[in-house]
């Protein structure tokens, strides 16, 4: 989850995420240096003596400031489309789950092989248990099974929400009478949080998501409870 | 406990170039910079010893920190790629090392013991 006065991304989750905290440290760097170059140019300009004010063009210099800026768009753009693609592969999902969006809650539907479903309410801050994360937790999690590819289909029953967990990179719009599919994978165990990530009405800020990934026999034992508690 | 956690946050609070570059949590960005001021250094002197041009020494100073902090950078990150695929290949094989063991997938190809090892 994320930690307060945070910057930077959550630890990743997922294979799809590492690659773009990579390649977010990719282009990180190229801005870094550009901005490095822009306040050299900048200190340069200001404590220069020469002034020149005939200079109407240079063909040098108008060659190298348009081929650099191409060659660094071109060294950004093909890692981006490689991740694009990446994102876009679902591989034989293991598991599908269907998760709806409401005002203002979300419900997680298991149809594989039973009829499992159930709602996930944000725990008011007042009913939270010492340790829990205030605005975060929910009464149930969305549990996955550990390294197992897991296909989702998100829809909305009234207005615009999205599903999103930072963590696994993932960020999906719920609309009303369309079904938007992603797809991941856990790569470790654990509890990864997210929030409702499209206005949605009054309690917008109030209908997290937490996702918990454990290994498969865990999730059959979870599963099994779950249904004999419906 | 108190002095790990208070480590743990010194560790997590970060450095940042610029505001933006952490250094101290981005793989790769903290040995590129320090290279990069080398290579700064080492072009800027050298330049300036062989020119005695002190502005113009500054800026190949500047250019060659650019490059070297690039070159640097480009290598460490190719490295690690390498590596991060080599991992997940060790890590898909000692997963499924107990299922393929013994069959015709099995990497490692070691011939059973009962089983004909030519025509019998």
């Amino acid at each position: 989850m994320a930690h307060p006065s945070q910057l930077g991304f959550q630890d990743a989750a997922s294979p799809v995420m590492e690659e773009l905290l990579h390649f977010h440290d990719h282009t990180l760097m190229i801005v870094f240096l550009i901005s490095t170059l822009v306040l050299y140019i900048i200190v340069a300009m200001v404590t220069t003596k020469l002034t020149d004010k005939l200079i109407l063009d240079s063909q040098v210099i108008e060659i190298i400031w348009t081929l650099l800026p191409a060659m660094i768009l071109i060294l950004i753009a093909l890692p981006s489309l490689r991740i694009l693609y990446l994102m876009d592969e679902i591989n034989d999902p293991h598991l599908t789950i269907k998760a709806m969006g409401h005002q203002w809650y979300w419900s997680y539907e298991y149809t594989d092989y039973e009829d499992l479903g159930f709602d996930s309410y944000m725990i008011p801050t007042q009913d939270l248990a010492p340790g829990q994360f205030r605005l975060l937790e929910t009464d149930h999690r969305m549990v996955v099974p550990l390294n197992s590819p897991t296909r989702i289909l998100i829809s909305a029953d009234d207005v615009l929400h999205s599903w999103a967990v930072p963590s696994l990179g993932i960020k999906m719009d719920a609309v009303p009478g369309r079904l938007n599919q992603t797809a991941f994978i856990t790569s470790r165990p654990g509890v990864f949080f997210g929030q409702c990530s499209e206005i949605c009405g009054a309690n917008h800020s109030f209908m997290p998501i937490v996702v918990e990934a454990v290994p498969l026999e865990h999730f059959e034992n979870w599963s099994s409870m779950m249904l004999q508690d419906t | 406990n108190q002095g790990q956690n208070s480590s743990n946050r010194k560790w997590m609070k970060g450095f940042k170039l610029l505001g933006i570059l952490d250094v101290q949590r981005t793989p790769c960005a903290r040995d590129a910079i320090l290279h990069g001021a080398g290579g700064s250094v080492a072009a800027g002197m050298l330049f300036f010893l062989s020119t005695s041009r002190v502005r113009r020494s500054f800026d190949v100073g500047f250019a060659g920190f650019m490059l070297t902090t690039l070159g640097s950078w480009f290598y460490c990150r190719m490295n690690n790629a390498k590596l991060r695929v080599q991992q997940r290949v060790i890590q898909e094989g000692i997963r499924n090392k107990v299922v393929y063991e013994g069959t015709s997938l099995d990497p490692t190809n070691r011939p059973r013991a009962d089983a004909p090892s030519g025509p019998s």
